[in-house]
């Protein structure tokens, strides 16, 4: 393309690859400004070294020690439910020591407010077990003793002096009667988790072969234990045992259950006394408690006022000792080295960007800027605004483009909602789209800072996309006359009408043109008629053709534009122009045939000729015959056709051969294998060429590949655009049996109930399977067509985008 | 309204609406040159699809048929 006349979008930018030298004062400093340049892509000088021997090793593990005290606060921020506030910019800059020093003082507060609160509640859940005890243990106490001071009253009644003493309440009856007998009994009481009370029971029975006594008593409601600070539900026991070793058993089988023993006193006065001493210190602590609390969440909300500052400064400085480690030092070691690619257009922005860096940071020394000159192959980069940067990814998501080759995402912008619409054609739908879409775009600002679900993500995302296919689907909804499958009469009247006034052929033989065509879009009459279906499908599979062609053709022309601009003479004559003869002589024939037949309005049939014209071309073509000196055109693009596949075959392989043998004219006498490879050992900044390989077979084959590729793909291509007639078909008619199946039969009905169910159902059925299902099939084909029919004739797609250290996606990279 | 007339009528579209953007987003010529190829490939496409609409009407070899219910 001509200088003046290029477009952003058509090429990628100029790139070229320069080398920044640094002296080390201003190192830091010139990344940084780079960073915020944002259009500088550093290339790796030590790839050799691995990580941990670069220079700038203790700097980036630093970082990552402060990353970690960061996402240690956001975890208890989370805990006490705060969010960092999103403000940017508040207060002064720190420098990278201080920003440490403040994170470990806030990292060390933090953990010993942590311990004292987790210490503190501890006690706490172990005086409240202490007071479940002494409440539920005093009870069935006092219930045994009230009990056996009534019975000894009734047995002392009934049986005066007997001895026998085989009541269970046996050991109660002792302790209130003499506490010092010969057997000395003790207990252990305390609170054992209600699941393993059972096997609890069981175990001290076998251990001390029945000579225990357990009473256990259920806490209704779950308690927290102290040591797993869970709720558990638990029950209070009381065991009575006697003797030594049975007291260690007991205690050890407590140990082993993990149920806490508290200490108990028969005495009723004592144990008052303990409950409101134990009340007193429960109510101490819970303020205390309490009160830390309110501590530890007020020191968390001054972390997240400024956490979000925090994070990003760790980010940036990380990235910037991660990109000085790719830079190397030089032999003095008093500079570094750095390469990189960058923009044409930047060379200005981006040394003005190291003079500040050099000035700023009082160097003597200034850094330099050179252009070098290498044969790589530079990144590519396309300059987007929010608005083209969609189209882009979608072009990008197949293949980046190679460096300087056409861009198909020009023509996307326009194309890719066109095909859409083809195949979504319906204007009520794409109103609601667009109302749909307008409504993101209204709330850009709101969203795009927001933190957005996945799939939400990717609708604003691709929201202008959406609103172009939203436009375009109104206009095709148009032409198609369709909204939610009604048509209207909005551009004059049909051009349909009875044969007669009385109509009575209308539903046999049908009506006839008595008017003009109507003028804009499909004759509304159509709709509901028992010829609807042969007449669109004949009018929507031409359509496709006819655009298909049409697409076809724009690649093909694309790929005489990327050969001029390549220079690549071979690619004009021998590729180009055959490819063009081929497809043209064939379905550019074809589509000629499509336009004839609808302005004669004669009765040939197209696939009657376009087979014959290939089995017995010379042949009469009698009722057939669209033109004058059809056969002899037929029989002459036949020829044209025939010898355009072995143009596209045979020059090419040879040519190239005889490219290759005049460019290594004078190294045909090659010295020996030794010395290329001293040539070959030579940094990038010589970029050799180096020899290029050339296997005469392997490009014979590969162009064997490609015209038998092309011959082939030119019959598939043009089939698949027959989609567009097919999805285009399948939305009329789900949406047709929307509209008659629910919402007419709903009203047939003349009952308002009916009618609201029926109006419900239908706006779910449009909302759910046409609005969004034939939405996604729709962009998916579309998509298709333009990935695989459209860019096979003329994209290579094997370029590497440009990514340069920029601040900007450093910071929305990586948040987690 | 006639076949030529209605296409005139899309070219005039298509001038008018090269016009609007080149006067509302000038920015600079290789911009302008990038707006004006997108003006330019919507109005083909729209005028392409509305030619074949009209064309295939305009000598038709099916008429419509009223289905019985009607």
């Amino acid at each position: 393309m001509m200088d003046g006349g290029t477009m952003d979008l058509m090429r990628s930018e100029p790139m070229q690859l320069a080398r920044i030298i640094i002296p080390i004062e201003s190192a830091h400093r010139t990344v940084s400004y780079l960073g915020d340049l944002g259009l500088f892509q550093f290339k790796d000088l030590n790839s050799g070294k691995s990580p941990f021997q670069r220079t700038f090793a203790t700097q980036i593990k630093r970082c990552g020690e402060m990353a970690r005290k960061l996402r240690f606060f956001k975890d208890q921020m989370m805990k006490a439910g705060l969010l960092a506030s999103t403000r940017s910019t508040y207060g002064s800059e720190f420098s990278l020591d201080e920003l440490e020093v403040k994170l470990g003082e806030h990292e060390s507060e933090l953990i010993e407010m942590n311990a004292n609160t987790e210490k503190l509640q501890r006690a706490y859940n172990e005086l409240l077990e202490y007071k479940l005890v002494l409440q539920k243990a005093g009870e069935f106490f006092q219930y045994a003793q009230s009990s056996a001071t009534n019975q000894q009253r009734e047995s002392e009644e009934l049986r005066f002096g007997e001895g026998s003493m085989d009541s269970p309440l046996l050991l109660e009856q002792e302790m209130t009667t003499d506490l010092s007998k010969q057997v000395k009994l003790g207990f252990v009481s305390g609170l054992v988790p209600r699941d393993k009370s059972m096997a609890f029971e069981r175990i001290l029975f076998r251990a001390t072969r029945g000579n225990v006594f357990l009473k256990q008593n259920v806490v209704e409601e779950r308690i927290v234990d102290p040591v797993q600070g869970e709720k558990v539900e638990k029950n209070v026991f009381v065991v009575f045992y006697s003797g030594e070793r049975a007291k260690n058993k007991v205690l050890k089988i407590c140990d082993a259950f993990g149920a806490n023993r508290y200490p108990f006193t028969d005495d009723l006065e004592k144990r008052y006394h303990m409950i409101t001493e134990v009340s007193g210190k429960l109510s101490e602590l819970k303020t205390t408690i309490d009160v830390g609390t309110l501590h530890w969440s007020s020191a968390l909300q001054s972390i997240a006022n400024q956490f979000e500052q925090w994070n990003n400064l760790v980010k940036k400085e990380k990235s910037i000792f991660h990109t000085l480690n790719t830079l190397s030092f030089d032999v003095t070691k008093k500079c570094l080295v750095g390469e990189g690619w960058c923009p044409a257009f930047a060379t200005v922005q981006i040394q003005k960007a190291l003079q500040r860096a050099t000035d700023d940071s009082n160097s003597q020394i200034g850094a330099i800027f050179e252009v070098l000159h290498t044969k790589e192959s530079p990144p590519t980069y396309f300059r987007t605004n929010k608005f083209t940067s969609a189209f882009q990814e979608i072009v990008d998501a197949y293949g980046v483009a190679k460096y300087q080759e056409a861009n198909p995402g020009l023509y996307t912008i326009v194309t890719f909602p066109f095909l859409f619409a083809v195949m979504f054609g319906d204007w009520g739908h794409g109103i609601c789209l667009f109302l749909a879409t307008l409504f993101l775009i209204l709330r850009e600002k709101k969203y795009s800072s927001q933190k957005l679900g996945d799939i939400m993500e990717m609708a604003f995302g691709g929201r202008y996309v959406i609103i172009m296919m939203s436009i375009f689907s109104i206009y095709t909804g148009l032409i198609y006359n369709e909204f939610f499958s009604v048509p209207f009469e909005l551009f004059g009247r049909s051009a349909y009408d009875c044969r007669d006034s009385s109509c009575k052929d209308a539903t046999t033989i049908g009506m006839i043109k008595v008017r003009d065509t109507y003028p804009f879009g499909v004759d509304p009459m159509w709709h509901g008629t028992r010829s609807e279906l042969p007449f669109l499908n004949s009018l929507k599979m031409k359509m496709s053709i006819l655009l298909g062609v049409a697409q076809m053709n724009l690649g093909i022309i694309l790929s005489y534009f990327n050969a001029k601009f390549f220079r690549n003479d071979i690619n004009i004559w021998y590729q180009f122009i055959p490819q063009m003869i081929f497809l043209n002589s064939l379905f550019g024939y074809l589509s000629l045939l499509i336009i004839v037949k609808w302005c004669t309005g004669s009765k040939a049939d197209l696939y009657h000729i376009m087979i014959y014209m290939f089995l017995s071309p010379t042949d009469d073509l009698g009722e057939n015959q669209l033109f004058w000196g059809q056969k002899y055109l037929q029989i002459l693009l036949l020829l044209l056709a025939l010898v355009a596949v072995p143009w596209m075959l045979i020059p090419k392989p040879l040519l190239l051969k005889k490219q290759h043998e005049e460019r290594h004219q004078g190294q045909t006498y090659a010295p020996l294998h030794s010395l290329d490879e001293n040539l070959e050992s030579d940094l990038d900044d010589e970029s050799h060429g180096g020899h290029e390989e050339f296997e005469f077979s392997e490009v014979l084959v590969h162009q064997l590949i490609h015209t038998i590729e092309f011959v082939l793909g030119s019959v598939s291509n043009t089939a698949s655009y027959l989609r567009l007639w097919a999805l285009s078909l399948a939305h009329s008619e789900l949406s047709s049996v929307f509209y008659e199946k629910v919402l007419l039969l709903a009203w047939g009905f003349n009952n308002v109930v009916i009618l609201i169910i029926g109006i419900i159902v239908f706006i779910f059925a449009t909302v759910g399977v046409l609005l969004v299902m034939e939405t996604l099939s729709a962009f998916l084909h579309a998509l298709r067509l333009h990935w695989v029919e459209f860019q096979n004739k003329f994209y290579e797609g094997d370029g590497y985008k440009f990514h340069p250290f920029s601040f900007e996606l450093v910071i929305s990279e990586e948040d987690d | 309204m006639g076949f030529l007339l209605t296409t005139l009528i899309f070219v005039a579209i298509g001038i008018i609406a090269s016009l609007c953007t080149r006067i509302c987003f000038d920015k600079g010529p290789s911009a302008n040159l990038f707006h004006l190829t997108l003006v330019i490939t919507a109005t083909v496409c729209c005028w392409l699809m509305w030619a074949i609409v009209y064309l295939a009407q305009m000598n038709p070899l099916i008429v419509p048929i009223l289905s019985e219910v009607e």
